[in-house]
């Protein structure tokens, strides 16, 4: 008996549970709608967390993508009338093609150059929807019809929060498969090899740029993805999802946990959205707290709480282990 | 459209972007150092001089240099937190802290200060020059000269005194340097310092131009990083000509294409850039 033949009952005993979380917490719309919201944030941290936690690059272009799976099912479903699975393929498609353009783009840059030209990557395309009104300019896209999703004959709709959580929950559950898949893949464990010993992977035949380029594009759909979801949720998409917030919430969600741990930005997002629905102190303080909690974690505890609970353990007095 | 005209509505703009830009090219240059609150340090150099003008009703000549002063004190505490990264050299972890200080700042400001457009009034702003078709303000004339004589007086610092050459020496090696007794962590907090209180001067000068906000401050960072990349990472002289062909271009995209678009082109063309030369201007 190994503990990978364990894993997977567990796993499975885990996202089962998972789902009725909601309903255990009392099941009122505040619940369904704190889970929903949970579960599409936590999917777009997934997308930049493979950035992070993988290649060792902040991006700061993955609002893109976010946004990107917003305005594809908001224009296609609004002005084409197309129902969710289409729009959601096309907010896969969109994303991976914008990732690869912003790829090529910073395949040469390392480092800060990377962050920044995404960064100012992201500031651009605000400023591209925020003007042109084939996305909405600054009003965005109003109207957006509950989501749903037909195969066949079989068709489901989802009107509400707690309609719309099982969708979430199976988006997220897939998006949590995807990263375990991806960290045992080859381009998983290659990319970890650039990161941590590029001669080593150079040596070892591995190109690294390919291998950038890779997770750079496998990275993009997940993003948007929970965009997708975010709009059918929210009925609306505009210039918004370029805000500062989904960005900080993503580094914050990722490194508040620890990285490269593949529950980490799920239960840092849960935190999160957590203190913010519950334990708001307003707007702004809320920002106040986010961008503490991620200042105070990368200076105190580098590697997040995980970290913090070892230095706990190994301080002198403690129980030994 | 007059040429004269725009020519120097870009070189007032460019010796706007090139004084914004300056403390980022020493801090990136000196301690290899992104910060990307540099925006929001902007946005808090303007809301401080103008609450100590509205509030306290002090003058403007004495206000930015208050605000001056007053972010160069953040500056201490801000690099003092970070020192241990720093040493380190932990540079993924530094990108992201300084994005939260950012956002702290973002939404400490806006709860002090309010989330309405504030109007920040520089009396030079009002005193206008016209010779023939041609006008401009005492306060782009204010601008241009505060930037050149800043430019000369850092590059005479950095090149010719001994401050400079142990500024310098840190860039080059921070290891080597500590050998021969220089104290890295000094010069990176007087370089973090710099960078704080030459964004306030620069707030100063330029912002009173429009209203402020307290979410202002990104596309000061987008032109501020086009500056430094394309002068040469680190460069001083190469920012002041690269702030200067920036002010260019935008002046003439804004006034023969498109305003709104105007972060988006200078982008671009760093984007070009960064295809072509990734080095920067500077580099041979």
């Amino acid at each position: 008996m190994t503990f990978r033949h364990l894993a997977n009952p567990l796993a499975l005993l885990l996202a089962a549970l998972a789902y009725f979380v909601p309903a255990l917490a009392g099941g009122s719309p505040v619940a369904y709608g704190a889970c929903t919201t949970i579960a599409i944030l936590a999917v777009m941290s997934y997308g930049a967390d493979l950035i992070l936690s993988y290649l060792g690059e902040v991006s700061l272009g993955h609002t893109i993508f976010w946004a990107a799976g917003g305005y594809a099912a908001a224009l296609l479903s609004v002005n084409a009338g197309w129902s969710g699975l289409p729009t959601a393929a096309a907010a896969v498609v969109v994303a991976m093609v914008l990732a690869v353009v912003l790829g090529l783009a910073t395949l040469r840059t390392r480092e800060f150059v990377f962050s920044l030209v995404t960064y100012a990557a992201a500031v651009v395309a605000m400023e591209i929807a925020f003007n042109w009104s084939f996305l909405g300019g600054s009003d965005g896209i109003v109207g957006i019809p509950p989501l749903t999703l037909a195969i066949g004959s079989w068709s489901v709709s989802a009107n509400g929060n707690d309609q719309l959580w099982p969708i979430a929950w199976v988006v997220l559950m897939g998006t949590l498969l995807f990263i375990h898949r991806f960290r045992h893949s080859r381009l998983g464990t290659s990319a970890l090899m650039v990161q941590m010993n590029p001669d080593l992977a150079t040596a070892l035949g591995i190109d690294a740029r390919k291998v950038r380029l890779g997770v750079f594009v496998a990275s993009a759909p997940i993003s948007a993805l929970a965009g997708w979801l975010y709009a059918y949720q929210r009925a609306y998409v505009g210039p918004d999802m370029f805000e500062t917030y989904f960005l900080v919430l993503m580094l914050t969600a990722i490194v508040i946990v620890g990285r490269r741990l593949l529950l980490g930005p799920l239960i840092g997002t849960a935190l999160i959205i957590v203190q913010q629905t519950f334990f708001s102190i307003g707007g702004d303080g809320d920002k106040i707290v986010l961008g503490s909690v991620l200042a105070a974690i990368l200076l105190l505890w580098p590697r997040g709480l995980v970290g913090l609970w070892t230095v706990l353990r190994s301080r002198p007095g403690a129980p030994t282990r | 459209m007059n040429i004269l005209q725009q020519l120097i509505n870009g070189l007032v703009l460019g010796s706007g972007y090139a004084l914004i830009a300056i403390g980022w090219t020493v801090l990136l240059g000196a301690a290899r150092l992104v910060n990307f609150a540099h925006g929001q340090l902007y946005m808090l150099g303007a809301f401080v001089a103008w609450a100590v003008m509205t509030k306290l009703g002090v003058n403007y000549f004495l206000a930015v240099p208050i605000a001056v002063v007053a972010l160069g004190l953040l500056g201490v505490v801000l690099q003092g937190l970070m020192l241990r990264p720093v040493m380190q050299q932990n540079l993924t972890s530094l990108m992201i802290v300084t994005l939260g200080f950012g956002y702290i700042f973002q939404g400490g400001a806006s709860r002090l200060f309010g989330g309405d457009p504030e109007r920040f009034v520089s009396p030079l702003q009002s005193a206008e020059i016209r010779i023939g078709e041609i006008w401009f303000t005492w306060q782009d004339v204010l601008t241009l000269v505060g930037t050149l004589v800043l430019f000369g007086v850092l590059w005479l610092v950095l090149n010719r005194t001994r401050v400079g050459a142990i500024v310098r020496s840190v860039a080059e090696d921070p290891k080597l340097a500590q050998l021969f007794g220089i104290n890295a962590a000094l010069v990176y907090i007087g370089v973090f310092v710099f960078e704080c209180a030459a964004v306030a001067l620069g707030a100063g000068l330029v912002a009173p131009r429009s209203p402020i906000l307290t979410s202002m401050g990104f596309d000061e960072v987008i032109l501020t990083f086009v500056v430094v990349v394309l002068g040469g990472i680190g460069s001083v002289t190469g920012s002041l000509i690269a702030g200067f062909g920036l002010g260019l271009f935008t002046a003439l995209f804004g006034a023969l294409v498109s305003s709104a678009y105007t972060t988006a082109a200078a982008f671009f063309v760093l984007l070009a850039f960064l295809v072509l030369r990734p080095r920067g201007l500077a580099a041979r």
